[in-house]
C-alpha cells in the first residue's frame, strides 16, 4: 500500500512550506492592521510546522521528535496569539486605533 | 623580665591604642586611666630588664653586645628571608627610660591639661600609639621594623600636632611637620633598600658587619649613608628641615613636652648613634653630621632669642639642643650625644610641662603679653627656672654635664669649638629672657593675671618628678654614681657599648663655659630685668639682624618660594596635561565619539513597527546568504 511519502516527494512539502511563508512575511511587511500582521506571522509559525513534519516523515519515520516539535511550535502559537490580542486591545481602547503605523512614539 | 622579654613593651601601650580608639567613648572618664596604666607599666617593666642589663654586662663585661630575639616574618625560598625581632643593649636601654618615663609623666600631665578637651578620648588613645611606636623603633634589631616604627611616630605626631584640627594654623602645622618629614622619610626608605640589595640583609647589626668588610661599592654606601642621614634630619628638625619644628607648637603642651623630650625628634639622633659606624666608614660622613649639627644649632640660637612665644621659644631651645647632639655625632663622640639626649628629655619636657602649665593658667603664651606670674604661680616658676638654668648649662643641673662632654670632645676641632661657644651665652640669655619675661617684672595683661593659678596636683606631680631629675640626672656621668647604680664601670659604658668612653673634664672649657653661661645670664638678667628699655634700643640699633633673626633667616618664605615658583609650576604643568590630555582626550574624547556614533545612527529608531520588521527580514536574509555561501 502505497503511503503519502511513496507517492509525492519532500520537495513539494518544502515548496508548499516556502510559499505559506513568503506570504507571512509579505504580510507581515505590507499589513497595517496589527491583527493582520499577527495572521501572518501565524502563517509563517504553520509553514515552519509544515517543513518540521514534513521532515520528520521523510527521514526518520520512528522518532517522533519533528512531530512533537509541530506540537509544541502549535501550543507556543496560541499561547502568542493571547498575548499579542491583549496587547493589540489595549493599544486600540488607549489610541483608537490598531494601525502600527500610527503607534510610533517610541523612537529617538 | 628578661632583655629577650622586651617585645612586650610596646604592644601595652599598641593594646592601649587599640581599646581607646574603638571602645574610647564606651568607657568611664574615656579610658584615659587605661592608656596611663599602659605606659605606667611600660615603665615600671623597663626596669627589671635594666636590671637584667647590668646582671649582663657584668657578668660578659666587654664581650656583651647585647641580646637580640627576632622571628622570621616573610620568607620566599631562596629570594627574601625578612626577619623582625629586637635588641637590647646600652643604647636601647638608655632610649627605652628615657621615652616611657617621660610619656608616662605628659601621660599623668595631660589628665589636668586635656580635661575637657572635644576629643579626650581621641588624645590618649593616639598619644599611647606614639609611645608604643618610639618604644618599638628603639627596640628594633633591623630595618624594616625601624621604618614600620618611624612612620608610625611622624603619623602620631602629625595627628598629635593637629589635636586642634578646628584651627586653620594647627591643621596647616601638622601638615607641615608631616610633609617636611616625608622628606627626610623618603630618603631614609630609599637608604634602607639600598643597603639592602647591597647586603642582602634588613638587620642593623647585619648591615654594619657587611659594610665594615666592605661588601658595598663606595658611591652606593656613600649614597645609602647620606639617605639614611636625610631621614634623620627631617625627623630631627636639622637644617634645612628645621621649619616643621616651630609650626608643631599649635599642638596641645604636653604633646610639644612628648615630642620634643622623647618620642619624635630624638629618633633621627637615635638613627645616627645607632647606625654610627656606617658614618664613621663613608668618608665625609662625619663631618656632614657635624656640620649639619653645627648650623642648626648656630641658627636656632639666634632665633630663639627674638622669638615672642613662650612655646616657640622652648622649641628653637630644642633645635639648639639637637643640633649639639648631632655634632657630639659628627666629633665621634656618640656616649655624649647620646647623655645629652638623656639629660635633655627631663629638663625639655619639664620646660614645656611648666610652659603648658603657664598656658593652661593664662590662656596666654606671648611673653610680651605675660609676666610678674611668679607671686601667682610659684612652684610653676621655680620648677621652669631650674628647668631653664639646666638648659642654659649652669653647672650641677643635667644640662651643664652633657654639654661639657661634647666641648672637651670637639677641643682638637677649633672652628667648631668656637661657633658651639658662641651659642652658649646666646642660649643662656634667651632662656633667662623668657623666664624673665612671663614670671618677673610687670604684668602686661590684666586678664592674664586675673586668671593665672597654680595648677592642679596631676601636673604639679610629674613637673617635681621631672625637676628631680633634672637636677640629679646629670651625676651618672661619675662611675661612682654609675656603680651605685649597678651599672659597672659607670654609664660611659653602657650608652655606647661599641665605643666605651668614660667622661672627661677639662677644667678650662668647663671654668670656660661656665663664664660663657653666667654672662649670657647676667646679661638677661640686666637686659630684661633691670634696664627693660634695652631690650627696645637693641633692636633698634641691630634692625638688620634683628628682621632676619624674626624672619627665620627667610627659610620658610624660601620653601614658599620654592613650592610657588617650582613645585606649583610642575603641578600646573600636570594639572594641564590631566585637563587635556588624560581628561578632555582620553576620557571624554572615547565619550564624545561613542555620542557621537549613538546620534548617527538613532534616527533609525523611527518607532514604526514596519520598517523594524522590513530590518528583521534583510538581516535574516543577508545572514541566510551568509551562511550558504560559507557551506558551499
Amino acid at each position: 500500500m502505497d503511503t503519502v511519502t511513496q507517492q509525492i516527494p519532500l520537495e513539494h512539502f518544502l515548496v508548499v512550506s516556502a510559499i505559506v511563508f513568503s506570504i507571512g512575511i509579505y504580510g507581515v511587511l505590507t499589513r497595517r492592521n496589527a491583527v493582520l500582521i499577527l495572521m501572518s506571522v501565524e502563517l509563517m509559525l504553520n509553514a515552519a510546522s509544515i517543513n518540521m513534519v514534513a521532515f520528520a516523515a521523510y527521514t526518520s519515520p520512528q522518532v517522533m521528535t519533528g512531530i512533537i516539535f509541530a506540537v509544541f511550535i502549535i501550543t507556543v502559537a496560541a499561547a502568542e496569539v493571547g498575548l499579542a490580542l491583549a496587547i493589540i486591545l489595549r493599544i486600540f481602547r488607549n489610541r483608537g486605533t490598531s494601525n502600527v503605523d500610527e503607534v510610533n512614539q517610541l523612537k529617538w | 623580665m628578661n632583655m629577650q622579654d622586651a617585645w612586650v613593651l610596646p604592644l601595652l601601650p599598641a593594646a592601649a591604642f587599640v581599646v581607646l580608639a574603638l571602645f574610647g567613648p564606651y568607657l568611664p572618664r574615656r579610658g584615659d586611666f587605661l592608656a596611663i596604666l599602659a605606659i605606667g607599666a611600660t615603665f615600671v617593666l623597663t626596669l627589671p630588664i635594666i636590671a637584667d642589663f647590668t646582671d649582663a654586662l657584668a657578668m660578659q663585661g666587654e664581650e656583651f653586645v647585647g641580646v637580640a630575639n627576632s622571628i622570621r616574618w616573610l620568607e620566599v625560598p631562596g629570594q627574601l628571608e625578612l626577619d623582625l625581632g629586637i635588641h637590647v643593649d646600652g643604647l636601647t636601654v638608655v632610649m627605652l627610660v628615657v621615652v616611657s618615663f617621660v610619656a608616662f609623666m605628659v601621660q599623668v600631665y595631660s589628665l589636668g591639661y586635656m580635661k575637657g578637651d572635644e576629643r579626650y578620648g581621641w588624645y590618649y588613645a593616639v598619644i599611647s600609639l606614639f609611645a608604643a611606636s618610639m618604644i618599638a623603633l628603639v627596640l628594633a634589631d633591623n630595618f624594616l621594623l625601624l621604618y614600620f616604627s618611624w612612620e608610625l611616630v611622624g603619623l602620631c605626631s602629625y595627628l598629635l600636632i593637629g589635636h586642634y584640627n578646628h584651627l586653620r594654623s594647627a591643621a596647616e602645622a601638622s601638615k607641615k611637620a608631616f610633609i617636611t618629614t616625608r622628606i627626610g622619610d623618603v630618603g631614609l626608605l630609599i637608604g634602607i633598600i639600598l643597603l639592602w640589595t647591597e647586603t642582602g640583609t634588613m638587620n642593623i647589626q647585619g648591615v654594619i658587619e657587611a659594610a665594615e668588610a666592605g661588601a658595598i661599592g663606595d658611591e652606593k654606601f656613600t649614597a645609602a649613608v647620606v639617605l639614611l642621614f636625610l631621614g634623620a634630619m627631617g625627623k630631627s628638625a636639622q637644617f634645612p628641615f628645621h621649619v616643621w619644628l616651630p609650626d608643631a607648637m599649635e599642638g596641645p603642651t604636653p604633646v610639644s613636652a612628648l615630642i620634643h623630650a622623647a618620642t619624635m625628634v630624638v629618633a633621627g639622633v637615635y638613627l645616627v648613634a645607632r647606625t654610627l659606624p656606617l658614618f664613621e666608614l663613608m668618608s665625609g660622613g662625619t663631618e656632614l653630621v657635624l656640620a649639619i649639627g653645627l648650623v642648626t644649632t648656630f641658627m636656632s640660637a639666634g632665633m630663639g632669642l627674638v622669638m615672642t612665644d613662650i612655646k616657640r621659644v622652648i622649641a628653637y631651645s630644642t633645635l639648639n639642643s639637637l643640633g649639639l647632639m648631632f655634632v657630639a655625632l659628627g666629633v665621634g663622640s656618640p656616649a655624649a650625644a647620646m647623655l645629652y639626649l638623656f639629660t635633655h628629655a627631663f629638663f625639655k619636657a619639664l620646660l614645656f610641662l611648666g610652659a603648658g602649665s603657664v598656658i593652661h593658667a593664662t590662656e596666654q603664651q606671648d611673653v610680651s603679653r605675660l609676666g610678674g606670674l611668679w607671686s601667682k604661680m610659684p612652684l610653676t616658676g621655680a620648677m621652669f627656672a631650674i628647668g631653664a638654668l639646666s638648659m642654659a648649662g649652669l653647672p650641677f643641673l643635667a644640662g651643664f654635664w652633657a654639654k661639657d662632654e661634647i666641648l672637651v670632645a670637639l677641643l682638637e676641632n677649633r672652628a667648631a669649638f668656637a661657633l658651639v661657644l658662641l651659642t652658649l651665652p646666646m642660649t643662656a640669655l634667651y632662656m633667662a629672657r623668657v623666664f624673665i619675661l612671663t614670671f618677673l617684672g610687670e604684668t602686661k595683661d590684666e586678664e592674664a593675671r586675673e586668671l593665672a593659678h597654680e595648677s592642679p596636683p596631676s601636673m604639679l606631680v610629674p613637673l617635681g618628678l621631672l625637676t628631680v631629675l633634672t637636677v640629679v640626672a646629670g651625676f651618672v656621668v661619675f662611675d661612682q654614681v654609675g656603680e651605685a647604680m649597678g651599672f659597672p664601670g659607670g654609664i660611659g659604658e653602657v650608652i655606647y657599648l661599641h665605643d666605651p668612653h668614660a667622661f672627661e673634664f677639662d677644667v678650662a672649657v668647663t671654668l670656660g663655659s661656665i663664664g660663657l653661661v653666667a654672662l649670657g645670664l647676667l646679661g638677661g638678667w640686666y637686659a630684661y630685668a633691670v634696664r627693660i628699655e634695652l631690650p627696645a634700643r637693641m633692636t633698634a640699633t641691630f634692625r638688620p639682624v634683628h628682621t632676619l633673626l624674626v624672619n627665620k633667616f627667610y627659610m620658610d618664605d624660601l620653601y614658599q618660594a620654592i613650592i610657588d615658583r617650582i613645585i606649583l609650576a610642575i603641578s600646573r604643568m600636570l594639572a594641564w596635561f590631566d585637563r587635556n590630555v588624560v581628561n578632555d582626550t582620553g576620557i571624554d574624547g572615547p565619550a564624545l565619539a561613542t555620542g557621537f556614533a549613538a546620534y548617527l545612527t538613532k534616527f533609525q529608531q523611527t518607532g514604526k513597527l514596519p520598517s523594524y520588521a522590513l530590518a528583521i527580514v534583510i538581516g535574516i536574509v543577508a545572514l541566510a546568504c551568509v551562511a550558504f555561501s560559507l557551506k558551499v
